[in-house]
């Protein structure tokens, strides 16, 4: 036997959100989906989840299960209550919950259709196929798999800080047409996707890739196309970031936050982080505005030219 | 009160082009849809879409393959029209944007699928349907289809025999709304969940066809049930035919290959009809593993070529059975996966009541007569989709908007409030196991008329029980208990046609396997089966099947 927690919220009973407990006998073999269909048909039928093809494809079943978003669906229960000891279905984070484990995804959507998810062609497509090697078709595997269940959104620390932020799982749609050989509109994505709230403002945490429950890498998309509009001098303060970052590196071997700070936002964006300086201040977290050179800066200047020409190696390729 | 010229009800791979064709037609179209269009059961798909579209390949190769598979049922001019529209089709994909798998000098790849002489199947992988309908879907939101979400169609109006519109349910909030159309198309999928063992998802309970044939829809050859031979043995998640056509091979508890017996020329690669009962009949032999499983066997492929082709194998094969297909051969068993039956349409995909339209796997034309083959339900989704809809559009075009539907919204209204408040003793998992176990057990692989007998009385047994239902909740937000409860009605009103139409064909073809009619009888059952809904008893009557250049053959692999 054992206990099964799961979040409960019905907005029209008009009570708080709390949770309900079950004690089931959980097999080996049974997924956490086997266990809510259990509660659902033979316990409690108001418990409301959303789920379909119990095969990890439809999208429909993610929430959150012991602290980390995935699918119900292909997520063992056995093996989780054994490492755990305790078994807790809560819905989706950084979305509304609407009833009990079914979350509010229209923020998701909205995202993903901002990206333009469609391909654009360029005038005259070919008569037949397009001719695009296997090696470039490959570009999209990181991302093309997307099932848009919204795991990824749900443990996105960066849309946690910004709702603003297009997320994950649009930035790998994005991703998906920007890496298409046959997309004609490369640039102008790229463009569109370095405005604030996309590309520039993930955080690298990495929880996107981490949970995905099919493999996809967000995260990863999301680096290439920031690498990609760099190439294309797209001008972005994130792009101007990662330039000064780069820069102050090389010129000191250490990075000089003052510098850094003054390149990307200029002296009025800095003016209007004045809070956060006076707290780094209150702190004494003061960075060394100075910042000499380091010891063996030679060193790092070498390493600059070695990935410099590799990256002109990799240009001409 | 909605309202649109062209309502098309479910949002799958046909429904989505059915839209997106009246809607480049000009008509003012919505998709109505129980669920967010990317989860339907299309995204399950697998393997490949069919297409001659390699060299020296043909449509009429690929038109014979289908029709000998299908049994010689399959309507041949309706077939011609498939497989001529196929190749265009994958470049028309390509050209929107589906990620086709691709060799190293940019063309794209295609493998061998069951029944087909010719490798022919075109795939994205092996998620094949995901790649189509992500493509689908994305053609919607550039178009900007209008889109009801999570509103389940309960049922049609049709005034004076003529279409009129529908009534919808909110699932996020339990209201009934009346939609009004011109035309309507219906592409609501599958509807195999009245089978103990079944591929299809938990949603899919043949909405549209139950809604279909009570509004007066003719249902075609419902007793053709496609069982596919691999599904994960245990939870029943598809196995791809991908697997066999990558080189997987069956084997029995004792190490035999053998389909070496049953197919000596095809093996693991026959046709899904006969590879199920192959395996089926090596279990009632006491051959199979005990549950009756066999293996399918990859690890030759090795473990980096099943990552890189079949890589949803990998993960199912692992995830679900705890098996790396890389060191282990996978326990397989047959499962429901396509009902080869549905809402009887005509090439343009109309029914027999006028503004009414069907295409994908709820519609019947019929392409795959008494056995589909793997790689030609994709295809049929986007060229028949594509095909009633712009004939929908153009019915829309010249028609006028009938009035009337009131009394249907307050049937349906009616029909709600009893479910809210009845409190008898059924549950409705408790019925729905037991439809499940009655169809599986005497409507399944191999069939007889005993069971069938059985099959019939059974389910109509369920439907007076239907009455005495209990649904344990009462709110009107995501009540899912009702939602069930509406859709095992569905399940009921489609398993009558199944078992009835089974019953009555007293021969054995493609796969509708009868042991005591064993044989194919051309001289008797050449024919279609049409199914009525005639309220409290169902009419079977039948229609010759088109021929065209390929006349009846033994059907040998």
């Amino acid at each position: 036997m054992a206990t099964i927690k799961v979040y409960r919220y019905d907005p029209e009973e008009g009570t708080e959100a709390h949770y309900d407990a079950w004690d089931l006998d959980v097999k080996p073999g049974q997924t956490v989906l086997d266990l809510l269909h259990e509660i659902h048909y033979y316990r409690d039928p108001t418990l409301a989840f959303r789920r379909s093809c119990r095969s990890a494809i439809c999208g429909s079943c993610a929430m959150n299960i012991n602290g980390r978003t995935g699918l119900s669906c292909n997520t063992q229960a056995k093996p989780l209550l054994d490492r755990d000891g305790s078994l807790v279905v809560e819905p989706m984070k950084n979305m509304p919950v609407l009833k009990d484990l079914v979350a509010d995804m229209d923020g998701f959507w909205q995202a993903v259709y901002h990206i333009e998810p469609y391909l654009k062609p360029g005038a005259q497509p070919p008569k037949g196929p397009y001719v695009v090697p296997k090696a470039r078709m490959d570009l999209l595997k990181i991302a093309q798999d997307c099932i848009m269940c919204g795991s990824c959104l749900s443990e996105c620390t960066s849309r946690e800080a910004n709702p603003a932020y297009l997320g994950p799982a649009a930035l790998a749609k994005a991703y998906r047409f920007v890496a298409d050989a046959r997309d004609a509109d490369t640039v102008a994505r790229l463009q569109m996707y370095s405005e604030p709230n996309g590309i520039w403002d993930c955080d690298t945490c990495l929880y996107c890739n981490e949970v995905c429950p099919i493999g996809v890498k967000p995260m990863d998309a999301i680096m290439y196309m920031r690498e990609k509009s760099i190439e294309a001098g797209i001008p972005s303060q994130g792009a101007k970031h990662a330039l000064a970052f780069y820069e102050t590196v090389i010129e000191s071997g250490k990075l000089n936050e003052f510098k850094t700070a003054n390149k990307s936002l200029g002296l009025a964006g800095m003016a209007s982080q004045g809070g956060i300086v006076a707290k780094v201040l209150l702190r004494g977290k003061t960075p060394d505005v100075r910042k000499r050179p380091i010891k063996g800066i030679e060193e790092v200047r070498k390493l600059e030219q070695l990935v410099e020409r590799k990256r002109r190696k990799g240009a001409s390729k | 009160m909605q309202k649109h010229d062209v309502l098309v009800i479910g949002g799958g791979l046909a429904g989505a082009h059915a839209a997106r064709a009246a809607h480049l037609e000009g008509a003012d179209v919505a998709i109505v849809s129980k669920l967010s269009p990317l989860r339907s059961h299309s995204v399950a798909a697998a393997g490949g879409i069919n297409a001659a579209l390699g060299e020296g390949d043909t449509w009429e190769g690929h038109a014979f393959d289908t029709i000998k598979g299908s049994d010689y049922l399959a309507d041949q001019d309706s077939v011609e029209i498939l497989t001529r529209e196929a190749p265009n089709t994958i470049v028309q994909m390509d050209h929107l944007g589906t990620p086709f798998s691709r060799d190293e000098q940019g063309k794209l790849f295609n493998r061998p699928f069951g029944g087909m002489r010719q490798a022919r199947a075109y795939f994205a992988g092996d998620r094949t349907g995901l790649a189509l309908m992500q493509t689908a879907w994305e053609q919607l939101v550039k178009e900007g289809v209008t889109l009801y979400e999570e509103w389940a169609a309960t049922s049609l109006i049709v005034e004076n025999g003529r279409f009129a519109g529908l009534v919808a349910y909110k699932i996020a909030d339990g209201t009934l709304e009346e939609f009004h159309g011109k035309a309507a198309v219906i592409c609501t999928g599958p509807g195999g969940q009245m089978y103990l063992k079944s591929t299809n998802a938990v949603t899919c309970t043949g909405d549209g066809l139950a809604m279909a044939f009570r509004a007066g829809c003719a249902l075609k050859d419902m007793e053709f049930v496609q069982f596919h031979p691999t599904s994960l043995h245990g939870p029943n998640i598809l196995i791809t035919e991908a697997a066999r056509g990558e080189g997987g091979i069956m084997r029995n508890a004792k190490g035999e290959r053998f389909m070496e017996k049953y197919s000596p020329t095809m093996l693991d690669l026959a046709p899904r009809d006969i590879v199920s009962r192959s395996i089926q009949t090596e279990a009632n032999e006491g051959r199979a593993y005990p549950g009756g499983y066999v293996d399918l066997d990859l690890t030759h492929l090795g473990r980096d070529r099943i990552k890189e082709r079949l890589p949803e194998v990998y993960q199912f094969s692992t995830e679900f059975a705890g098996v790396d297909p890389g060191e282990k051969p996978i326990p397989i068993e047959p499962a429901q996966h396509y009902i080869m039956g549905g809402i009887a349409t005509n090439n343009a995909g109309a029914t027999n009541v006028p503004g009414i339209y069907a295409a994908g796997e709820c519609a019947c034309v019929s392409l795959h007569g008494a056995n589909r083959l793997g790689g030609n339900a994709l295809l049929e989704c986007i060229v028949f989709g594509r095909i009633a809809g712009t004939a929908a559009a153009a019915f829309a075009k010249k028609g006028t908007q009938i009035a009337g539907g009131a009394q249907v919204l307050e049937q349906e209204d009616r029909r709600v409030e009893w479910l809210l408040k009845t409190g008898g003793p059924e549950t409705v998992e408790g019925l729905r196991q037991e439809l499940k176990r009655l169809m599986w057990d005497k409507v399944g692989i191999y069939r007889n008329e005993a069971d069938m007998t059985l099959a019939v009385n059974g389910v109509r047994e369920l439907r007076r029980r239907y009455a005495n239902l209990r649904v344990g909740a009462r709110g009107k937000k995501f009540n899912f208990s009702l939602l069930e409860a509406m859709e095992l009605r569905n399940l009921i009103d489609l398993s009558e046609p199944i078992a009835s139409g089974a019953l009555a064909r007293q021969e054995s073809r493609g796969a509708h396997a009868r042991t005591d009619f064993p044989t194919r009888d051309d001289a008797g059952w050449l024919k279609h089966t049409l199914a009525w809904w005639r309220g409290d008893r169902i009419e079977l009557t039948y229609e010759p099947v088109r021929i065209t250049q390929w006349q009846p053959q033994e059907r040998k692999y």
